[in-house]
């Protein structure tokens, strides 16, 4: 990660989209930056948080998005510039406080980024923030270049305090994980004080039709801003409306169609309010309109509203986009999705790529990859944690079931040996169990078993936790604690002991929480798989109420990290089965560490020594003691792994 | 006599058609056969729960389950070196009554001790090293137990009955054990065993090693429920013995320190294993020696049936160490058992054609046409 205050205005650097928009609020002199981590927004705050003792501001991990979105609020009151950073499902935590502030107003410059991820690549659900925007009715702005990224959240500032609201950016996950260039800018020397000005409060009669008011203020700037621009003919056959990233897609595609002279391209940035008079002005330039955005047609109803409101001037454009098909309303896009589109709308044939030389590719990279269904990583303690939970469901039966929230260990159906059939939101795991536990009283009888991290549980499973001990609901929750908010990139919370800026912080223990919140609490290490799962049953077959099972396991990649792997763990072939009758490939079909591998010509299983993280729990799993760990030594090291290839070799010869 | 033999014995099947023809259709008898060989198939609390899917196609699970086909002749000639006689009762040299002469193992056990007695001599007589039987767990429930001493063997003395996965036992063993065994079964359980004899199953502990082979006497088993029945209504964890008996008795008794306590068999009927009602034999035809009550007549003692020499000679052991006492049974008493066992037959018989609608399909069993119309008359 680039340190992000260096001092070279005019420079050009490299730099991700994140890191952009964490440059952009140094540069409009931020105070305060708080953030709950979220692909792919997660490398924004890191890269504040790494300069901000340098730079006298405070950077914090808060437990959840309202959180992050409540203390900005209040350093923003107290004068001082503040973003809060998250991705697209934080955005739905906040909006309560968000539909509130909107109606008092900001003290300095307040900002809300938030990053969605269209695919979605790495998220529950896809969905486009864009119309929050709208509802919440404040402006909202979308970076089409990484240049932007940090002009935009720069410029942000200025507008949130001049217009006296939260503002807002949306970026999308390939604007925030690329790189591309960004010249910078220069960094204010600001000495931040705080004070609230008690004078705060209601202002006015109405705050709604202030805001209406400051809306409009926002708009009549946005006609005029550099952040909408049009690139093309006078009169064009096709004029593209894009943002965000696909504004670069249509660039890429005109341009790989040698269409310059045809199609015009207009790049909006100022995307709510539509600035109306710039929008009328552009929609002349052609008979035929695409739009050209990810996930919602937010712009593309912003312009057929605005188009339903000017005078009768002869017909308006032909509409193209999501409405028409043409655009998906689903899934990110890139450049071949606006090629076929435009191909279709001007009757024309331009091949993005060689079938046969497509499939070519394709092949030859698939000939690199192992095939196999989605997983954990090699030593992962969920994946031991999920194999109890698993026996534990089979042997007490009733067709139990796992409710999850989000994080690695919801890993969905494979991942989880299909244990979890829900999988909603943040503290969604527990919520869920919670409502099916009070059910007895009709007839339910399947044990479920709420699933939820250990970042989780501070950040949302807390209200389920103590609505299920208020209202009498027979739940059974484990806690994956793993001492990391894994799935978005090891960000510290309140278990660990350290915050954002790496400083030691106070440790909120999980167990007392539970505790005190009156459930019962058995901690477990996963990686005894046997005691695990007798645990699990016992608590499902014996116990009643509220019960906590808390799977006490660093995250491997961390231990990782830090220290060499505990086993050396290698497959003896004269005892591996392999497909024969009394295992049938267990380690390799069913238990699936990617560390476990597969011999075609000997039929048995291997060990992979490079993927392997030498946790040994898959001793335990093979039912033939086949698999064999040995201390890990880094003297015995080259020793211990010859060893099982040597006796593989042997046994292939026979 | 006419049999479908060997031809449908080639029978290419696994877990799947387990579940579909056998556990699901309710006619498993929980014996543990199946179970406990793989990591697939587990017995657990009266279930047989298949883990994660295995997706073999050919599977000694269902091979050796004795719910599948067995092929009669073949598996009464590994033992007895003659065909399957489609007799009341089996083959058998010698019937009578005995107990043991140890009044501490007859307080402990089931009716004479019989059993007890048995292996205690058989394993100080090296005959085996261990014993493959059933023990309670704290909660009441059997389960298969590898003895190894006296006094272990004591602690599983008494019948559960529950039915036990006794075989799961046998197939948890190491494969590499060399160690001699015994083993002590109702008579599907002991069927199981021999099916897994004749034609001993890979990647297991060798089945050869079975040394000795007990079968006790059997009419049904209580599942599907009973033992949440029983927590309900007795107190189990002070219950020291389980009993059935026999007429004029129809209850079902529950035995702790402070005295007895029983149901009416009548309001447990519904616990019958329904697997029981499409078993055909009652006294473990398959066995080196079967034992079973003395009934009321003779209250304290069993009935005990030798079928073969091992049977013949562990009798003749015990007798000479002064561990066992036997008395002649009355004609009429063989003549009783006889009737009872051809009762069950009966029974079975009827019960698999009803379940087939064909008096040509009895499903697993192997008998002939012949055989069905002399017993069903
Ligand atoms: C389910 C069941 C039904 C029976 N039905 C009849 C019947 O209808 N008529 C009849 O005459 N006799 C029946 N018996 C046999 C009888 O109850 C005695 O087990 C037999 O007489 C031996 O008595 P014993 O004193 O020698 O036994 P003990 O010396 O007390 O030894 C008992 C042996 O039985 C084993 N055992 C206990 N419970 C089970 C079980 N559930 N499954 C398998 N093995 C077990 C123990 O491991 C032990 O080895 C039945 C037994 C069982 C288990
Ligand atoms: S290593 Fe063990 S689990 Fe894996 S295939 Fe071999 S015997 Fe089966
Ligand atoms: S491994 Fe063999 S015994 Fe186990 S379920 Fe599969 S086929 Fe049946
Ligand atoms: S009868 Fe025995 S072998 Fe057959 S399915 Fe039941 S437990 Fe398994």
């Amino acid at each position: 990660m680039p340190d992000i205050d260096v001092n070279a205005p005019g420079t050009t650097v490299l730099w991700m989209g994140n890191e952009g928009i964490a440059r952009g609020a140094l540069e409009a002199g931020v105070g305060f930056a708080s953030a709950y981590p979220g692909t792919p927004s997660s490398e924004i705050l890191p890269a504040i948080a790494e300069v901000a003792k340098r730079m006298g501001i405070y950077a914090e991990w808060a437990v959840n998005e309202m959180v992050a979105m409540e203390s900005a609020t209040a350093a923003s009151l107290a004068g001082i510039r503040s973003i809060a950073i998250m991705k697209q499902n934080g955005v739905n935590v906040v909006s309560d406080f968000l539909a509130n502030l909107v109606m008092r107003g900001i003290g300095k410059g307040l900002v809300l980024i938030c990053a969605d991820d269209p695919g979605p690549h790495n998220s529950s659900n896809e969905q486009d923030t864009r119309p929050v925007a709208k509802w919440l009715d404040i402006p909202l702005l979308e970076p089409g270049d990484f240049q932007e990224a940090k002009d935009m959240t720069k410029w942000l500032f200025d507008l949130a305090e001049e217009i006296n609201t939260i503002c807002m950016l949306r970026t999308v996950g390939k604007i925030a994980h690329t790189r591309g260039n960004i010249k910078l800018g220069e960094l204010p020397v600001v000495e931040h004080k705080a004070h609230f000005a008690a004078s705060y409060g209601f202002r006015g009669a109405g705050p709604h039709a202030e805001l209406h008011k400051k809306l409009a203020k926002a708009q009549e700037k946005f006609e005029s801003s550099p952040f909408n621009l049009y690139i093309g003919p006078d009169k064009a056959e096709l004029l593209i409306i894009a943002c965000g990233a696909s504004w670069l897609y249509s660039q890429e595609a005109v341009r790989l169609m040698n269409l310059q002279d045809k199609v015009g391209l207009l790049k909006m940035g100022t995307i709510y309010p539509l600035p109306e008079k710039f929008m009328e002005k552009h929609l002349k330039k052609a008979s035929k309109v695409l739009f050209v955005e990810e996930v919602h047609p937010f712009v593309e109803q912003g312009v057929m509203e605005l188009v339903g409101t000017l005078p009768p001037s002869g017909p308006h454009p032909v509409f193209y986009g999501k409405r028409s098909g043409h655009i998906p309303a689903y899934g990110d896009l890139d450049p071949s999705v606006v090629i076929k589109a435009i191909n279709s709308i001007m009757g024309l044939n331009y091949q993005t790529r060689d079938a046969e030389y497509d499939k070519k590719v394709k092949a030859l990279a698939q000939s690199y990859v192992t095939a196999r269904s989605g997983t954990l990583c090699p030593g992962c303690p969920h994946k031991a944690s999920h194999w109890a939970i698993h026996r534990a469901l089979q042997l007490t039966g009733h067709e139990g079931f796992g409710t999850s929230d989000i994080g690695c260990y919801g890993g969905g159906g494979v991942g989880s040996f299909g244990i979890t059939k829900t999988h909603f939101c943040m503290g969604g795991g527990i919520g869920v169990a919670n409502g099916f536990g009070k059910l007895g009283r009709f007839g339910f009888d399947q044990p479920v078993v709420a699933f939820c991290g250990d970042s989780t549980f501070y950040h949302a499973a807390i209200p389920g936790l103590i609505d299920a001990v208020y209202n009498g609901s027979n739940v059974l929750m484990v806690i994956f604690d793993n001492s990391a908010t894994s799935m978005t990139g090891f960000q510290p919370h309140p278990g660990t002991g350290r915050n954002a800026m790496g400083e030691p912080a106070a440790t909120v223990s999980i167990e007392a929480v539970c505790k005190a919140i009156g459930a019962q609490v058995v901690i477990c290490d996963p990686f005894e798989l046997k005691k695990t799962t007798d645990t699990l049953v016992d608590m499902i077959e014996n116990k009643t109420g509220v019960r906590v099972v808390i799977m006490d396991r660093e995250c491997e990649l961390i231990r990782a990290r830090r220290e060499e792997p505990p086993y050396r763990v290698y497959v003896d072939p004269e005892k591996c089965l392999g497909e024969d009758c009394g295992c049938d490939m267990f380690c390799n079909r069913v238990f699936l560490c990617t560390g476990l591998t597969w011999n075609r010509q000997t039929g048995k299983a291997e060990i992979d020594d490079v993927i392997c993280a030498g946790c040994g729990v898959c001793v335990d799993v093979c039912p033939h003691g086949a698999i064999i760990k040995e201390p890990y030594t880094a003297k015995g090291k080259e020793k211990v792994a010859v060893k099982g290839k040597e006796k593989l070799k042997e046994v292939a010869a026979r | 006599m006419e049999r479908r033999g060997a031809a449908t014995a080639v029978e290419v099947k696994a877990s799947k058609e387990l579940f579909k023809e056998i556990i699901n259709a309710g006619l498993c008898s929980l014996c543990g056969g199946c179970s406990g060989s793989c990591p697939y198939l587990v017995s657990y609390k009266g279930r047989v729960i298949l883990m994660d899917n295995c997706n073999l196609a050919d599977g000694q699970c269902h091979e050796y389950c004795w719910r599948t086909y067995s092929d009669l002749d073949a598996l009464n000639q590994k033992v007895f070196g003659v065909p399957y006689g489609e007799s009341e009762m089996g083959v058998f040299k010698e019937v009578f009554l005995a107990r043991s002469k140890d009044p501490d193992i007859r307080r402990r056990s089931q009716d004479g001790g019989t059993v007890t007695t048995l292996l205690t001599v058989a394993l100080a007589e090296k005959m085996i090293d261990a014993v493959v039987e059933t023990k309670l767990d704290a909660d009441k429930r059997p389960h298969g137990f590898l003895a190894r001493s006296k006094k272990e063997i004591l602690e599983c003395a008494g019948a559960s009955y529950e039915p036990s996965p006794v075989l799961e036992t046998l197939n948890h063993l190491p494969k590499d054990s060399t160690d001699k065994l015994g083993f002590v079964g109702v008579p599907c359980q002991v069927s199981c065993l021999r099916k897994m004899q004749l034609n001993p199953p890979r990647n297991r502990v060798n089945v050869d090693n079975v040394k000795l082979v007990i079968g006790l006497f059997c009419g049904w088993t209580l599942a599907q429920g009973f033992h949440e029945f029983m927590k309900e209504h007795f107190d189990l964890s002070n219950a020291i013995k389980f009993d059935v008996p026999h007429s004029p008795f129809h209850t079902y008794d529950v035995y702790t320190e402070s005295g007895k306590q029983s149901v009416e068999l009548e309001d447990i009927r519904s616990y019958i294993n329904t697997a029981c009602s499409y078993c055909f034999d009652m006294t473990a035809e398959f066995a080196d020696i079967s034992v079973g009550s003395g009934r009321t007549a003779f209250k304290g003692w069993n009935t005990v049936v030798v079928r073969n020499k091992t049977g013949a000679k562990l009798v003749e052991k015990a007798k000479a160490k002064g561990a066992l006492e036997t008395q002649a049974i009355p004609e009429e008493s063989i003549t009783n058992l006889k009737r009872a066992s051809l009762g069950k037959k009966k029974r079975t018989l009827e019960n698999l054609i009803a379940l087939s609608g064909s008096k040509k399909d009895l499903g697993y069993l192997d008998v002939s046409q012949d055989f069905i119309t002399r017993f069903l008359s």
